[in-house]
């Protein structure tokens, strides 16, 4: 039985934390005293709770365009080994069905099937850059799990109330030797449960320039994780955004490494 | 007209039986396009109509049916004569009497393009039946890939389904085994591929070798017996390469073909690629194409190689091409871009300005100008005809 059939038969399971961002996904841990941590201890408990060994979702992704055009899609994905592989398999629009994007090592690898011409065609890194069917979502923002601390450095500001939670303040500043598409990012992380409730992306070249926002919201336990359902990208450049919906969500599931293979990308 | 009523009657047998199971997955498009080229000074249309169904069925927990099903109309110009979009030299040399069968007709057509089964296993997938064949790295021209022939100006489009048993045996987490068989009359003449796919570090590499027998036709002789051209055949044996990855932050591909000829030259093909996305969503793709059955000079072109060119039974008249593609999507829906195709050995080239856009969640509309800078002969010249083409498809 393949890895794939497993989750049918599980009923589906768990998605990967989608990066810098969309579906954030913590496990329960217990609160810390806020005051003792520094911006590098909340950012680590960050990243580590938005890393669950294996995932499954499936997630509907709606954009809105300046002109309030929509464009929905629906998609299944699959996270391994606290995020370093991912797999992302359409299931609607009609146009790209079955379309399927394979990264591995962070997304330092990405493969793409095109179903209607049956080829795999392999990416460069700079291809993270471009905008995922069109959304406000890089592939970067889909894939580079552990970005928050291998790319950034932390800073812990002033508390601030975000959103109707308490939550830590960080600023997170792009190292020199990091090649990621984002000078600084702006994170309201809720002290309940280190949920970044809020992150602000700022330009590549000018780090004053708001590019995008995140915003999550309706957070539910899933398998004793907690966990944002929808959250909206807003990119302040174009005036568009996308929203984001869990259909679901599993956490901590078996998948067989045969998965995340360019055979198991064309199935 | 017999075959397509037999396809259409195998394809009702298949669907319905499934579609009670409900275990039956049914989609596919409808595509219409116009195309205009202009020719001699009038400019002329030809208007298609294709409806693709798909269907595809889990039979069991290992077992996958697959099939598509097209049918074609065309309308406007349907008969194109070849030897208008010749330089009159090449034309000349057409045989006394033999003018009318150069013309290239499209009648409306139906077909079953892809119908296969797959069972796969733990350590391998088996497909057997018709089936797309993609081989190399290649974005426009691919030198292992002897089943299929990508036009330049569109080279994503799909290619047809080839007869064919294809085992893909995993090694590894990163080795893939191919085997393909392509049976013609005889084991002799069918064809054979082996291939092995890998991974190193971030780059992607396969070995391949293929044996098949290559079929073209003297486009300046007749057969009576086959009322066609004549018919040459010739065993072809292909040992190539290629890789993906990337390099100093930029994506590379290369692909290289050694043919060993049974008859006549034995000839290569080499493709080195390269593109890069800058942070303004720009994509740049530039591809290089090395042909050496192609000719350097273009006053050596002759009838039988336009010929080819044309029945996709060559992939090129010139040696060195480059192919250059800019793309910007200038909002979320909307992209525009511009592709070159240049001939360095003739200094001819193509300007192609493209246009996508998403009309609708399932309704896409493609549109692109070509136009051509090159003189009387060369292979982008006025006389192969400045047109464009527009194409909207509504997936279902």
């Amino acid at each position: 039985m393949n890895a794939s059939k497993e989750l049918k038969i599980r009923g589906g399971q768990a998605m990967r934390n989608l990066s810098l961002s969309v579906v954030i996904v913590l496990f329960f841990v217990p609160v810390l005293s806020g005051q003792e941590l520094t911006g590098e201890e909340i950012i680590q408990e960050v990243n580590e709770l938005l890393s669950p060994s294996t995932s499954y979702a499936q997630t509907k992704m709606t954009i809105v365009t300046t002109s309030g055009k929509k464009r929905t899609f629906v998609f299944d994905s699959w996270s391994k080994n606290e995020g370093e592989k991912n797999l992302v398999r359409y299931l609607e629009t009609k146009r790209v069905k079955d379309q399927a994007t394979l990264m591995l090592n962070h997304a330092d690898d990405i493969w793409m099937y095109f179903p209607r011409t049956q080829r795999v065609r392999k990416l460069a890194t700079h291809a993270k850059k471009q905008k995922m069917q069109g959304s406000d979502f890089s592939y970067e923002d889909m894939g580079s799990g552990d970005a928050f601390v291998t790319d950034f450095s932390p800073e812990r500001l002033e508390d601030e109330k975000k959103e109707g939670y308490d939550c830590y303040k960080l600023e997170l500043t792009r190292k020199p030797e990091s090649d990621i598409f984002y000078s600084r990012l702006s994170i309201w992380v809720i002290k309940e449960n280190f949920l970044p409730i809020v992150i602000d992306y700022y330009d590549e070249d000018d780090p004053s320039y708001l590019e995008k926002t995140l915003v999550q919201s309706d957070i539910r336990m899933i398998d004793n994780i907690p966990t944002a359902m929808k959250a909206v990208m807003t990119n302040k450049n174009d005036d568009t955004q996308t929203e984001i919906e869990l259909l679901e969500v599993r956490y901590n599931v078996p998948l067989d490494d045969d998965m995340f293979t360019e055979r198991n990308l064309k199935r | 007209m017999k075959k397509w009523v037999v396809a259409l009657v195998l394809l009702h047998l298949s669907i319905f039986p499934l579609a009670a199971q409900e275990r039956v997955e049914l989609f596919g498009y409808f595509e219409s396009q116009i195309m205009g080229t202009e020719i001699k000074s009038n400019f002329y249309h030809l208007y298609t109509n294709k409806l693709r169904v798909d269907l595809k069925s889990r039979l069991s927990e290992s077992i996958v049916f697959a099939a598509n099903f097209d049918y074609i109309t065309y309308h406007g110009k349907t008969q194109w004569n070849i030897l208008d979009f010749l330089a009159p030299t090449v034309a000349s040399s057409v045989p006394q009497g033999m003018e009318d069968f150069y013309v290239l007709p499209f009648s409306d057509r139906s077909f079953l393009d892809n119908a296969y089964i797959r069972f796969s296993h733990r350590y391998f997938d088996l497909t057997v039946g018709k089936q797309q064949i993609s081989l190399g790295t290649g974005y426009v021209w691919n030198p292992t890939d002897v089943f299929n022939i990508k036009d330049p100006v569109d080279p994503t489009y799909e290619q047809p389904g080839h007869n064919g048993v294809r085992l893909d045996m995993v090694l590894g987490s990163a080795y893939t085994l191919t085997a393909l068989y392509l049976p013609e009359d005889t084991w002799k003449n069918s064809a054979k591929l082996i291939q092995l796919k890998g991974r190193i570090s971030h780059f992607d590499y396969a070995f391949i070798a293929i044996e098949k027998v290559w079929r073209f036709h003297d486009y300046t002789r007749f057969d009576v017996g086959s009322m066609n051209f004549l018919e040459l055949s010739e065993r072809r044996q292909l040992l190539g390469a290629s890789t993906a990855g990337e390099l100093f932050g930029l994506g590379v591909w290369a692909e290289y073909g050694y043919n060993r000829m049974e008859d006549s030259e034995d000839f290569c093909e080499l493709v080195v690629g390269t593109d890069y996305t800058f942070d303004f969503q720009t994509h740049v793709m530039i591809e290089y194409y090395r042909n050496t059955l192609g000719k350097t000079d273009y006053e050596k072109y002759t009838l039988t190689d336009w010929m080819c060119l044309f029945a996709a039974e060559q992939k090129a008249v010139s040696r060195d091409h480059v192919y250059v593609f800019i793309q910007h999507p200038v909002t979320d829906f909307l992209s525009l871009g511009l592709q070159t195709i240049h001939s360095l050995s003739d200094r001819s080239f193509a300007l192609v300005p493209t246009l996508n856009y998403s009309l609708s969640e399932n309704v896409d509309v493609m549109a692109y100008v070509n136009v051509n800078v090159g003189k009387k002969g060369q292979l982008f010249s006025k006389i192969i005809g400045d047109g464009g083409l527009l194409r909207a498809r509504v997936y279902f």
